[in-house]
């Protein structure tokens, strides 16, 4: 259950950032979205709202909280186990309360916080949903937002990183119905997180071949996975020179976007938003070098057998 | 009403165009109620855009620091990278298109098409 931004600022009056540091990492967000801004049924801004920052360390992010609460590292999943529990008035053992290392004080004030807001919303960061529980942590904080609907309007969004990483989902998902690691070499869609996601596609050397768009693993993946895509022939858009680029075949310089490249990019509440360049481009952009590539590849003849003249499917 | 008086207009180099509403993808804000001041080669102000932001827009230029294409880290014209790019993903057995994120959602959608097309993985920075 998510919503807009728009819906953020002019009613949510209780809000939790959960393993993320907006102040340094997204710094507009409190001042233009979600914190301080008036809305419509929010009269007095920052007055009129309740901030709670979950975090494992204390970021300049807590500076404008008006709750911190620090649980311990890898501990979010029980956490918000926890604080399911206690929204269904739930007993919960004194151990598993000191494992998250908060108090029960402090988790029912929340819960009882979080049943008395008109509207509530919490934003997650990578700090609950790339660490210990990955997949399972932003399942649990979606489950605790869903829940809270039996008690009041309750959402949850996560907090995208990357540009357009928002609008690569929904492109995906409109195109394939699966938003990322989707496999297409049966000719359909086959989606399996674990099994054909980057990391674990290179680390296992099940690729031969690599097109990088829009992002640099050469800086940022371990090093089993820089050293496959050193090892098969890869190929990079990028308007720079990057470190993926020094290890590939072949590199493209393209425009940036939204600077000299025109397009479309999705804000992280899936807006979708219409770039205005300020610079004329002085290289191709993604877009076209790509429709240059597709051509290309499909001058030649296709990969997968022909159909038999009159076969019929059985 | 005297034109003659007005001053000659200014080289088209050292004139800024301003950018009302201009849209920022260096976060998943995209904050889009950016004022952009740019002369013909870049950006040089950014109103109302946090920090990253700035650092963002400013770190783009028009200038050509790189050529157009590179094969084995050798200058080469679009045309031949096209070709040898087209090749190495037709080739493969398991091609993977890989990152999405700082690019547009049009590019995006040709590198699904691109994917398909050769038969192979897509995956965004969201599998991290």
């Amino acid at each position: 259950m998510s919503c807009t931004l728009g819906e953020v600022k002019n009613r949510a009056d209780f809000i939790i950032y959960w393993g993320g540091n907006p102040a340094e990492c997204h710094p507009r967000h409190f001042t233009r979205y979600a914190l301080t801004p008036k809305g419509k049924f929010i009269p007095r801004g920052r007055k009129d709202r309740t901030m709670v920052l979950v975090d494992i360390r204390e970021t300049p992010s807590a500076k404008a909280a008006d709750i911190f609460l620090q649980v311990r590292p890898g501990k979010d999943f029980e956490m918000l186990s926890i604080l399911r529990a206690l929204v269904k008035n739930q007993k919960v053992s004194a151990s598993a309360v000191a494992e998250t290392g908060l108090t029960l004080e402090q988790l029912t004030d929340l819960v009882s916080r979080m049943k008395a807001a008109k509207f509530g919303v919490l934003f997650f960061g990578m700090g609950l949903s790339m660490t210990r529980g990955k997949h399972m942590n932003s399942a649990a904080a979606l489950t605790l937002a869903a829940e809270m609907n039996a008690f009041t309007k309750f959402v949850a969004m996560p907090m995208r990183g990357h540009g357009n990483v928002t609008g690569a989902d929904v492109i995906m998902r409109y195109t394939t119905t699966y938003p990322f690691g989707i496999n297409l070499s049966r000719g359909y869609p086959r989606f399996n997180p674990g099994e054909y996601s980057t990391i674990d596609l290179l680390v296992r050397g099940d690729t031969d071949a690599t097109l990088v768009l829009g992002a640099d693993p050469g800086a940022t993946m371990p090093k089993p996975a820089i050293e496959h895509l050193r090892r098969t022939p890869t190929i990079v858009l990028d308007p720079k020179v990057t470190h993926t680029s020094r290890l590939a075949r072949v590199h493209f310089t393209t425009a940036p976007a939204g600077i000299s490249a025109p397009g479309t990019a999705y804000r992280m509440d899936e807006v979708p938003l219409p770039l205005r360049p300020a610079l004329k481009p002085s290289y191709l952009t993604d877009e076209e070098v790509l429709k240059r590539i597709v051509a290309a590849v499909k001058a030649k003849p296709p990969w997968y057998p022909a159909a038999r003249d009159g076969a019929q499917i059985a | 009403m005297s034109t003659a008086t007005s001053a000659p207009p200014e080289p088209a180099k050292h004139e800024l165009t301003v950018v009302k509403n201009a849209v920022c993808t260096f976060c998943g804000c995209v904050c889009d109620d950016i004022e952009l001041h740019a002369n013909a080669e870049r950006i040089v102000e950014t109103k109302r855009a946090c920090i990253l932001g700035e650092a963002w827009f400013k770190n783009h230029t028009a200038e050509r620091h790189y050529p157009d294409a590179l094969i084995d880290g050798k200058e080469a014209s679009i045309d031949d990278a096209v070709e040898v790019a087209a090749d190495i993903l037709y080739k493969a057995n398991m091609p993977l298109v890989y990152g999405l994120s700082n690019t547009t959602c049009e590019a995006q959608r040709e590198a699904v098409w691109l994917a398909e097309l050769v038969g192979g993985v897509i995956d965004s920075h969201t599998s991290l």
